[in-house]
């Protein structure tokens, strides 16, 4: 029978090193080489960097959320002492252009707005000052005169705003940036044969990832060479300069960008580009080098990484027996006052968004809207958090319909162990997994029998305490055209299909791998997986790996860590470098040796004969010859000396979306599985949440480092119990962000987190990928809203109240409670 | 966020420290500074002078004096929580205290000077008003005793004029046999409270004598509760008294409404929280007769 | 604007500086004695990061003015490693206690405060402990795993020196 996937054939696997077991370093729990230093206090982040004759920054910020900027006077600020100058938007566009925008068509923004702002926290004008507390006191003597506009602040009401109200009125007349429909298979048919359609409208509320670093930017404009010297804790510094350079219009090889430890992203240091681009042009305008530190209060209000904000419309059509046949919603997304990505978030979620269910069919409406709110970035998860809540939000919401158990319904719904790979209706893959497996793991963890029949009996006596099950994808490994594959297809965009990740490799003469990375540390473990894959994979001895770093003159060809990507990544790059050292290695080795190359094979960091015990060379003496002593080799450009390689790795698998948007093509293939299980009490007097149990079983396919996932799922988890239960920003009606404070918003402390928490693992090997690892990174916030939103749900399933909204804080439970005390 | 200029002085003595305070407008007292230097870190404070008084001598104790415990004006959050006198004198305080921030913010800030931020979601002046303390305010001129219920006058104002300063807390000793309660709801444990309340009593009888109760977070200052004390003392103590005269004193209130916590829920918490509190001290009262 | 003259003693090592009275205390450890382990998260006292040993406890250097440390002893993450990693540095590092690592110096300031106090808390101590410094990667139960487990090394190691002939 046709399918509308048939044109998406799944190509052959490039896997190269197959999973298995009895590997020496992949699969140890070796202490990370990035600690040493970073314990120490050594590890260098953006704010360490000084450089001389550096100036500081400091931004004249919007107290509205929308406004005409009527005047500014910059005369006070300019005459404090310790003051370079002070700049307007007006001033900056003289050496900066606009901002980048994935967007299509792109939504105009700019580093310091020129006549208008658009959210509370966007830049009118920056000092630059001999010191930061010159600057900030000067900042605070830039008068700026205003005419205010109506805000923006609903998601439902931004849509009907016309007039003044609208954002962006030179270049459209309404707050709806994009408004796209997709039917991926017969959704129609689907739910006109279906005999139960659940229907929920479900809101996601906005939070953001909130690092306990900010971002920040040290940039110096040389106007000799017209070139730029850029520090930051950007993810993404050998990309970014091509998404900046036309901004700063230079050349991407006029900025150099040095890359830093950054303390922590969860995609907030992602698309950080307009501070580069800010301070960058500030620097050009002062004539100094400029550091800028965005302070907490900058960051929450400024720093264009704002997570999801949508509501949804959905509805899941279910068959007599509780198949789950079609998906389809109407979502609109609050993108705040900019659109820097499309609808890349939603693009994301297209990996996943049918969850680990044979779900046939899937349709969507999706409306970017405009408000005045700072913009949407990267948060952890991209999207897919939110989808996935939603896919379970519904599982739920049809067990109860058909009075069945959510466990029993999920897994009768749930893709066979043997039917990977597994294309989804949206023309992504799954590539591998066992979802039975990991909920039975789950299961046992947790002992769900046993907590179902307490969580029962405790509500026969009158305590509210429930069970909740989440069954639900981490995709991972992006392929870019999620950025783009949602947008309009008459204006695409740039429609770019390359994610790759490298590394360069020498061994040098005293036999120690020394290895370059294209993409920094961000409180993940890349030189930890770098060593424990090349230790493996070229016999040598872990301590002697040793890792740096290139800037992005130097460096090439990788795109960091975001999307759970880097570990699958990175490891592919060590494989293609090994294979290339391996063979030089061998080359020189068995010339050294006289015998031929197919003779002999790595060992214990030597190239030795096959068989043979004694006759071998170390790295160190083959190195040390071939480095040295080129008359020793015969002539040849393979005998050049040196040994060293420089390796790509490109995507491990995916294809082109369909042009008619049939299907997107596969982009996020490898898939993860992940169960969490949790029990909890709700106090019905208050509305707090007490978390009794908690059990997280994750499948990221082959383990490189047990400790390092554990660490990402522990602390992912806690990032989406703040999701759940207490992490949102709030906006009054005027458009005012009430709680951009450590104080006020909420994440969650040592002691929010629950006491007894029981992690477990499944390994289903990827086929596609090095060893078959899969990302990680951020199953914890993919899983622990659904889990927690059900549990609660189960808990007040005496009041009958159903949870359509998070995250759901003790005023908002209280509420529910509240009124199902009044109503019943 | 770095703050605004601002003069700095840094007396020797109470009596240096007393002048400088008399003889400048926009003076403020450097105490902990756990409260102070946050807003001036935001410029919502902008002193034009501290007068830093870390370093005035003897000002950090805490001391029996008979019929109450007197706390100096350095004495740190830290060392009222854990001190053996405050403990066995007035227990309601330490475990106040498990609500108070968190460890360094402890280890700095100082009980009076949490006082006179007065601070309408902070514990410690509801405790004050429900222990029935007095206050030592001190200026060159001389030294007045104001009571814990003349002291809290509103958002963030206190009876403490310009050129006085806290130089101690009088903390009545309970009689032994008194029970306590303390109940607290915020978004995190250490977080400012959306609605705190205390309580103590004894058993006489089997009757209530001598109740407190006080409230905090639902209004623009700690509030003590006359009218719910009067109508508990003599009673014998149930849940559902408490429940009742709770709900008089939820319906009573006027708690201000933000964003995300509204005045109804405020309410709420008050309903659910005051009967625990007093039960809680009933229940004390009764264990502390055995 | 008026500067002040302070020395204070950093890490074991006296230490000069002229400040203007506002200069926080952690900018004068970052900035001006060049001591960039203490890291600064939120400046209104909240995060932890910024958190230092001031004679012995540890305290926000970012509500404290720097003219206000004149005298005092202060000991930052560079002291902590002064020969080396010291054993609850060493326990983080086996237990996996750091992601990123920017609340780290904050957390080790907190952890010897605690294990100063008390040899050998429970986990709801050291949770207590450390709930003022917020980590955004770890979910804290590494860190609590490794506090507790420096608490058995500090334990071992005196109880070992107790057995050393004097």
């Amino acid at each position: 029978m046709a399918s509308h996937l048939d044109s998406n054939v799944i190509p052959p696997s490039r896997q190269r090193e197959t999973p298995r077991s009895g590997l020496t370093w992949i699969g140890q729990s070796m202490k990370r080489v990035e600690d040493p230093r970073i314990l120490a206090g050594k590890g260098g982040y953006i704010d360490d960097v000084t450089v001389p004759g550096m100036a500081h920054a400091a931004m004249v910020t919007s107290p509205h959320a929308h406004a005409r900027i009527v005047s500014i006077d910059t005369s006070k600020a300019r005459a404090l002492p310790g003051v370079i100058g002070v700049y307007t938007g007006q001033d900056l566009a003289r050496v900066v252009d606009p901002c980048p925008s994935f967007a299509s068509p792109p939504v105009p923004q700019h580093a310091i707005v020129l006549d208008k702002v658009r959210h509370v926290g966007e830049v009118v004008a920056a000092v630059v000052a001999e010191d930061r507390y010159v600057a900030e006191d000067a900042a605070e003597l830039v008068e700026v005169e205003w005419e205010i506009l109506p805000a923006n602040v609903d998601i439902e009401a931004s849509l009907e705003a016309t007039g003044d109200a609208v954002i962006h009125p030179d270049d459209r007349d309404s707050n709806r940036a994009l408004d796209e429909s997709f039917q991926f298979g017969p959704v129609d048919e689907h739910f006109a044969a279906a005999a139960h359609v659940i229907k929920r409208r479900l809101r996601w509320h906005r939070s953001s990832a909130q690092a306990i670093e900010t971002c920040g930017v040290v940039a110096q404009f040389d106007p000799i060479s017209g070139s730029y010297t850029i520090h930051a804790n950007t993810n993404f510094y050998n990309f970014i300069p091509f998404v900046i350079g036309g901004s700063l219009r230079v050349s991407p090889g006029e900025l150099r960008i040095i890359p830093v430890l950054a303390g922590g992203s969860f995609g907030s240091k992602v698309f950080n580009h307009k501070i580069l681009i800010r301070t960058a042009g500030l620097s050009r305008l002062a004539g100094v080098p400029v550091k800028y530190i965005e302070d907490r209060v900058e960051h929450f209000t400024n720093s264009d990484s704002h997570g999801s904000d949508r509501l949804y419309d959905a509805e899941l059509a279910v068959m007599e027996d509780g198949t789950f046949k079609s998906l389809r919603f109407t979502v609109l997304d609050d993108y705040g006052a900019y659109l820097q990505f499309g609808v890349g978030t939603h693009g994301n979620a297209m990996a996943q968004v049918t969850g680990p269910y044979r779900i046939e069919s899937f349709g969507m409406r999706v409306i970017a809207v405009l408000s005045n709110k700072t913009q949407q970035g990267p948060y952890r998860g991209f999207g897919s958090e939110v989808t996935n809540w939603v896919m379970e939000r519904m599982a739920d919401a049809a067990a109860k319909e058909l009075g069945r158990d959510p466990v029993e319904l999920r897994e009768q719904n749930m893709i066979a162990a043997d039917a990977f790979p597994y294309m989804i209706p949206t023309g992504n893959i799954y590539d591998s997994g066992n979802f039975q497996k990991v909920l039975a793991e789950a299961k046992g963890l947790f002992d769900l029998d046993a907590w179902r029949e307490r969580a029962k009996a405790l509500r026969a006596g009158g305590r509210c305490v429930g069970v909740g099950v989440a069954t639900c994808m981490e995709r991972s490994v992006y392929g870019p055209t999620e950025w783009w594959s949602l947008n309009n297809r008459e204006t695409p965009g740039f429609t770019l299909t390359s994610t790759p990740e490298a590394i360069t490799a020498r061994v040098d003469p005293s036999g120690k791998l020394f290895v370059t990375l294209h993409s920094p540390m961000v409180g993940n473990s890349p030189e930890t997986v770098v060593t424990q894959v090349l230790a493996e994979r070229l016999t040598v001895a872990p301590e002697d790996v040793v890792i740096n770093y290139s800037d992005s003159q130097s460096g090439f060809n990788s795109v960091g860590p975001q999307g759970s990507r880097f570990t699958a990544m990175i490891a592919g790059a060590c494989v293609s470098a090994s294979i290339k050292l391996e063979e030089r290695l061998k080359r020189f080795g068995a010339y050294m040796l006289q015998r031929r190359p197919e003779d002999v094979e790595l060992r214990d960091g030597c190239v030795a004969v096959v068989g043979s015990q004694d006759q071998k060379k170390t790295f160190a003496e083959i190195a040390l010859t071939s480095s040295f002593f080129r008359l020793s080799f015969p002539e040849g450009e393979e005998y050049d000396s040196g040994i060293d390689c420089t390796a790509v790795y490109d995507h491990p698998i995916s294809t082109d979306p369909d042009p008619e948007r049939k299907h997107l093509g596969i982009f996020y293939p490898i898939v993860g599985h992940i169960c969490h299980m949790v029990a909890v009490e709700v106090d019905p007097g208050t509305g707090k949440v007490e978390i009794l149990d908690y059990a997280a079983v994750h499948d990221n396919g082959t383990i490189v480092n047990p400790r390092t996932l554990g660490g990402q799922v522990w602390g992912g988890t806690a990032n989406g119990i703040g999701t759940a239960l207490s992490e949102q920003f709030l906006y009054d009606a005027d458009g005012q962000f009430t709680n951009p404070n450590f104080s006020e918003f909420a994440m969650p402390t040592a002691n929010e987190m629950p006491r007894n928490f029981k992690l477990g693992h499944v390994e289903t090997p990827s086929p596609y990928t090095e060893y078959g690892v899969k990302g990680g990174g951020e199953g914890g916030r993919l899983g622990a809203p659904s889990a927690l939103t059900s549990a609660i749900e189960d808990a007040l399933s005496d009041f009958g109240v159903t949870i359509s909204s998070l995250p759901v804080t003790p005023p908002v439970l209280r509420g529910m409670i509240r009124a199902a005390q009044a109503s019943g | 966020m770095k703050p605004a200029a601002f003069d700095y002085e840094r007396p020797n003595d109470l009596a240096a420290a007393l002048e400088l305070l008399s003889c400048e407008e926009d003076t403020r007292i450097l105490a902990g500074g756990q409260s102070l230097v946050p807003m001036m870190n935001a410029r919502l404070a902008r002193p034009k002078r501290l007068v830093d008084i870390n370093r005035l001598p003897d000002l950090d104790y805490i001391r029996d004096e008979g019929t109450h415990v007197a706390i100096g004006a350095l004495a740190r959050h830290r060392d009222v929580k854990s001190s053996r006198l405050v403990r066995d004198h007035l227990p309601v305080i330490p475990a106040a205290y498990e609500w108070v921030a968190h460890a360094a913010v402890r280890n700095r800030g100082t009980l009076c000077g949490n006082l006179c931020h007065a601070d309408p979601a902070s514990e410690m002046p509801a405790l004050m008003l429900l222990l029935g303390a007095e206050m030592v305010l001190t200026q060159a001129s001389g030294t007045r005793i104001v009571a814990a219920s003349d002291f809290f006058l509103g958002l963030y104002e206190t009876a403490a004029g310009p050129g006085e300063m806290l130089t101690e807390v009088r903390i009545p000793k309970p009689a032994r046999d008194t029970g306590w309660g303390f109940e607290e709801v915020g978004m995190r444990k250490a977080d400012f409270a959306w609605a705190t309340c205390a309580a103590t009593m004894r058993l006489d009888g089997g009757r209530i004598a001598a109740p407190a109760a006080a409230v905090a977070g639902v209004g623009d200052r700690a509030t003590r509760l006359a009218e719910l004390e009067a109508a508990i003392e003599g009673q014998a103590p149930s849940d559902s008294l408490f429940a009742d005269v709770a709900r008089e004193v939820a319906v009573s209130l006027d708690p201000p409404s933000s964003v995300g916590v509204d005045a109804q829920y405020r309410r709420d918490l008050v309903g659910t929280l005051l009967p625990r509190a007093l039960a809680a001290a009933a229940r004390r009262a009764e264990e502390a007769k055995q | 604007m008026k500067k002040t003259a302070i020395n204070l003693t950093v890490n074991g090592r006296s230490r000069d500086a002229v400040v203007p009275p506002r200069m926080l205390l952690s900018d004068l450890i970052r900035h001006e004695l060049a001591l960039p382990g203490t890291h600064v998260g939120c400046e209104h006292g909240v995060c932890g990061a910024c958190n230092v040993l001031v004679d012995g406890k540890a305290v926000r250097s970012c509500l404290m003015f720097a003219v206000q440390a004149d005298g005092c002893e202060i000991t930052t993450v560079e002291g902590f490693s002064a020969g080396g990693l010291d054993l609850v540095q060493t326990a983080f590092w086996e237990e996996h206690g750091l992601q990123c690592g920017f609340c780290t110096p904050g957390m080790l300031a907190s952890a010897h405060e605690l294990l100063a106090e008390n040899p050998d808390p429970t986990d709801d101590e050291i949770r207590e402990a450390i709930a003022g410094n917020l980590c955004r990667c770890t979910g804290y139960e590494y860190i609590i795993a490794a506090i507790r487990s420096a608490a058995r090394k500090m334990r071992d190691a005196e109880t070992a020196a107790k057995r050393q002939p004097a």
